[in-house]
C-alpha cells in the first residue's frame, strides 16, 4: 500500500498543559503478512520515536511490530507556552528517518 | 599466510568486537537515567511475556496496583479490527520512568515501550495490533517498582497478518 499522506502533528495548550497529537505515515509491515503473489512482505516498521520541546528531549517511544499502521500517539506535556517548538524524529528498522515539528497553539 | 599470522588476526578481531561490546554495555550501565539510543532488540524479539519483561525492565517485584488504569479497544474490552486497537494509559503515580504495553498472544508480545521524562503527563494514547483474543498488559516502572495490570480484549479480525 503506497503512502501518500504526510506525518501530522498538533500541539495545543489545554488548561495550562500542552496536549500533543501525532500521526505518522508509515506502513508498519510486520514481516509476517503476504502480498497477492503470496510472497512475504519484508518487515518495515518504526523503531524509535523521539520528542523534543525547545531543544529538551521529553519522550522516547520504542515500537515493536505490533504498533498499528500509521501510528497514532497522544500525550500531554506539563506546562508549556504558546509558540513552543515541538519536534518529533523517527527512525525505522531500514534506517528511513522522518522529522516533523510544530509550534504550540 | 602463515598459521601464526592467521591466529593473530583472529585474536585482533576478537579483541575489537569484545571492546566495542563492552563500550556499549558500559554506556548503558553508566547512564541508566538517560534515554538510550538503541532499540532493545532482545525485548522486542522475545516470544513470551516473561522474556520480554525480563529483557526490558529487568527483575523487579511486581506490585500489582490500582494506581495504573488503562483502556483497550473501543468500546473497551472489544475490538472489531485487531489491526488498530486504541489503548489509553492513565496513572496517578509520580516519577514514572517507563511504560510498556504487551499483548500476550501476539507472536512478539511487546508492542511498545516508552521512556518518560518528568515533563510528560499521562494519559498516553496510541494504537496497537492484536492477533487474537488476548490479554493486553500494561506495565509501569516508577521509583524502582513495577505496576502491572491487564485487560482481556476480544478481537473480531486478527491484526498481525
Amino acid at each position: 500500500m503506497g503512502i501518500t499522506a504526510k506525518d501530522r502533528i498538533r500541539a495545543k495548550l489545554k488548561k495550562g498543559n500542552t496536549s500533543v497529537r501525532l500521526l505518522l505515515a508509515h506502513p508498519m509491515h510486520t514481516g509476517r503478512a503476504k502480498n497477492k503473489q503470496d510472497e512475504l512482505i519484508p518487515a518495515e516498521f518504526i523503531q524509535d520515536i523521539r520528542c523534543w520541546r525547545n531543544e529538551e528531549e521529553v519522550l522516547t517511544i520504542k515500537c515493536g511490530t505490533a504498533t498499528a499502521r500509521n501510528p497514532y500517539f497522544s500525550f500531554q506535556l506539563a506546562g508549556g507556552e504558546s509558540n513552543d517548538l515541538i519536534a518529533i524524529r523517527w527512525v525505522d528498522n531500514l534506517g528511513a528517518k522522518g522529522l516533523t515539528e510544530t509550534r504550540v497553539k | 599466510m602463515s598459521k601464526i599470522d592467521q591466529k593473530r588476526r583472529a585474536i585482533l578481531k576478537g579483541t575489537i568486537s569484545a571492546s566495542t561490546l563492552a563500550m556499549v554495555a558500559a554506556s548503558g550501565l553508566l547512564l541508566p537515567q538517560r534515554l538510550l539510543a538503541h532499540w532493545p532488540k532482545d525485548a522486542f524479539n522475545s516470544e513470551t511475556v516473561e522474556d520480554a519483561l525480563l529483557a526490558l525492565v529487568g527483575q523487579a517485584e511486581v506490585a500489582s496496583d490500582k494506581a495504573l488504569n488503562f483502556k483497550v479497544g473501543s468500546p473497551p474490552s472489544y475490538a472489531v479490527n485487531g489491526a488498530s486497537v486504541p489503548v489509553a494509559i492513565e496513572s496517578d503515580l509520580d516519577n514514572i520512568e517507563r511504560v510498556a504495553i504487551l499483548v500476550e498472544k501476539n507472536p512478539f508480545p511487546l508492542a511498545m515501550s516508552f521512556d518518560l521524562s518528568p515533563a510528560v503527563l499521562l494519559p498516553f494514547k496510541s494504537m496497537i495490533k492484536i492477533r487474537e483474543d488476548s490479554n493486553v498488559i500494561a506495565i509501569i516502572r516508577a521509583e524502582g517498582k513495577l505496576y502491572k495490570t491487564s485487560r482481556f480484549v476480544e478481537v473480531d479480525i486478527g491484526g498481525c497478518g
